[in-house]
């Protein structure tokens, strides 16, 4: 069994009378890609804070590749690489400039800022001003600059958030090689779809806890309501939508009415999607 | 905390940092206020009188010049040189002094000294040159003046050069414009353009951060202190002395303008605050201004024992004994400080989000 990445244990933080964070607990293993779901205010940036060092803990512990954060931050963020939501570069520096300053804050040697800007989609733009860059540019350098130091951990914060397609493949691609690699990955993210394709497991935190944690296939199995959709002809010869639930004593016969009795037109199997069971164990969207 | 990544962010400030208008005018401003200053009153390009020799007797008026700290001495060995020197304006007066001169001055003959002078030089510095050879002259035969002359001074008793009144302004200037402004813009660039959270989460501390801001500060204030005192002929007799109140004054301004930095939020807020707390900064420097208000007054603002010491040791002549008492107070008044934004450094672990 691969070893955890990421412990966190009863891990609380308090903005004030706030408890944004309210005594979490999960595990993260060695190459494994976490999606960290949640609506605004659900906790999720100020327990990515914590994770990297950036916020002490009011209560609880963060361990990393088996080091206290609190203890060794210094060394565990030189195992990490940070993607932030928000552009943060140096504008008027260089792509290249921002990538080796960078690179030489890590302590690295030899660093080919050239070859990692050819990885993120970024050929023959390194000399040229980041301020020169669009959003998406920006955004896949930024990716570049998290991963520069090959880190064993990778905390990625929305990072396709905004983007074109072209610029949110790119940075998906990226992750998934970073966890070919062996880094473990905590994403988080609004995007449902993104995190049901990239994550190994996925965590739903709401009003400061975790109120599910599973893969994505278990939580849709556990939580999920499948069901089968088919549009019909009606009495007036339009279309209408017809809807069975699925696993229920009721459904075998429910479908045989519906094919003696109705002229069925298309007829398909839909299962839940993340958002559904979000919205099923909280009563609210993630927006 | 590592010296080495202090110094990696000490390079980016200085080659990407020194394009922002801020350390422009930190370096540009003081300069030119000092310029405008010396051209008002005077002080620039009125360096001493210089006085070109031919000596041809290895005469002991020369040593006697060499001595003297009003008069520049060039020697030269051959008339057609010195005839040179003087009409391309090299030195402003040129004399040939004969192998015989002072044989036949001691000798209570009469010498005969060729004397070129350059048609551009000032009148004044020819007179320096001819009065300063007269006297040294007749004090190499053993004469004495036959006139006592008694100055006294009329008008204010207190009266001081507008040049030496403003110099402490310009001083305070250079030192908190690079000083005070560099690292608290620094900082605030960092915070409002969120890269302070990206240099956090690499091994960088926010103390080497901030330690790098301090230093580009401190070395920039340093460095405008020196040139404006070199600028203003006022470098005293004990430079050393001066450097090191020059880098306690730096030191505080960058205190002030880290403290700044940490709690503003953006350059507006830091401007107004220039333009309204920047009197509590300024303020002692009107007892110099106006020397009729009493000193005390200017003891109660921290500035006061960074400009003292150097009035006392550019314009006073003073030395470590004039200072000391000064020096030490600021070494406490920057000792709190250090304390203080050590402490807000503590405090303010979400100073990135």
């Amino acid at each position: 069994m691969a070893r955890d990445a990421i412990l966190a244990e009863e891990l609380t933080y308090r903005y004030g009378e706030l408890t944004a964070v309210d005594h979490i607990s999960f595990n993260v293993a060695e190459s494994e890609i976490m999606g960290f779901l949640g609506p605004n205010g659900a906790g999720k940036t100020t327990t990515f804070k914590m994770l990297t060092g950036q916020l002490k803990p009011k209560g609880g512990q963060a361990r990393l590749l088996g080091m206290d954060v609190t203890k060794n931050v210094e060394k565990v963020q030189g195992e990490i690489g940070v993607c932030f939501e928000t552009t943060n570069l140096y504008e008027q520096m260089s792509a290249l400039e921002n990538l080796n300053l960078f690179a030489r804050l890590f302590g690295m040697r030899s660093f080919d800022g050239n070859a990692l800007l050819e990885r993120v989609g970024l050929p023959g733009r390194g000399k040229d001003r980041v301020e020169t860059y669009s959003k998406g540019m920006k955004q896949r350098l930024m990716v570049a600059r998290s991963i520069l130091n090959k880190p064993r951990v990778l905390f990625l914060d929305e990072p396709t958030v905004g983007l074109d397609p072209t610029s949110s493949e790119t940075i998906r691609n990226i992750i998934l090689e970073e966890r070919e690699r062996g880094a473990t990955v905590f994403l988080t993210t609004h995007d449902m779809l993104e995190a049901d394709k990239l994550s190994d497991r996925v965590a739903f935190m709401d009003q400061g806890k975790i109120v599910a944690l599973d893969t994505p296939h278990q939580l849709k199995q556990q939580y999920g309501r499948r069901a089968l959709k088919a549009k019909v002809t009606g009495d007036d010869g339009g279309l209408e939508d017809r809807e069975i639930t699925l696993d229920t004593p009721e459904t075998a016969e429910a479908v045989r009415k519906l094919f003696s009795q109705e002229k069925v037109i298309t007829i398909h199997s839909e299962e839940a999607t993340l958002e559904d069971i979000f919205i099923s164990l909280t009563g609210r969207g993630l927006v | 905390m590592s010296l080495k990544r202090v110094g990696i962010l000490l390079g980016k400030e200085f080659l990407h940092g020194s394009k922002g208008y801020i350390f422009i005018f930190s370096i540009v401003g003081p300069i030119v206020i000092s310029l405008m200053i010396s051209l008002i009153f005077g002080t620039l390009f009125t360096g001493k009188p210089t006085l070109g020799v031919l000596d041809e007797g290895n005469s002991q008026l020369i040593p006697m010049i060499q001595e003297l700290d009003t008069l520049n001495i060039k020697e030269y060995n051959s008339t057609p040189e010195i005839r040179q020197a003087v009409e391309s304006g090299t030195v402003d007066v040129g004399i040939a002094l004969p192998a015989d001169f002072d044989s036949s001055v001691t000798g209570g003959g009469k010498a005969e000294i060729e004397a070129y002078t350059w048609g551009e030089s000032l009148a004044k510095d020819r007179s320096v040159i001819s009065v300063t050879i007269t006297n040294l002259i007749r004090e190499m035969t053993g004469q004495e003046s036959p006139v006592d002359i008694e100055t006294i001074t009329l008008g204010d008793e207190v009266s001081v050069p507008w040049s030496d009144r403003l110099l402490p302004v310009i001083v305070l200037i250079a030192v908190f414009l690079g000083g005070l402004m560099l690292p608290a813009t620094l900082v605030i660039n960092e915070k409002a353009k969120k890269t302070l959270e990206a240099l956090i989460v690499t091994p960088t501390s926010i103390a080497e951060v901030f330690t790098a801001k301090g230093t580009v500060g401190l070395i920039v204030s340093m460095f405008m202190g020196v040139l404006i005192l070199v600028i203003n002929q006022a470098f005293g007799s004990e430079p050393l002395l001066l450097v090191l109140v020059l880098a306690l004054g730096g030191i505080m301004a960058v205190e002030i303008g880290l403290i700044l930095g940490i709690l503003l939020k953006d350059f507006t807020s830091l401007f107004t605050v220039w333009k309204t707390a920047g009197i509590l900064l300024f303020a002692p420097v009107f007892i110099y201004l106006f020397p009729e208000i009493p000193t005390w007054i200017g003891r109660i603002f921290p500035t006061y024992y960074i400009i003292q010491p150097i009035v006392d040791i550019s314009q006073r002549g003073g030395g470590w004994s004039d200072i000391a008492i000064n020096v030490f107070v600021l070494i406490g008044l920057n000792l709190i400080l250090l304390g203080i934004v050590a402490s807000m450094l503590r405090k303010t672990q979400r100073l990135a989000s």
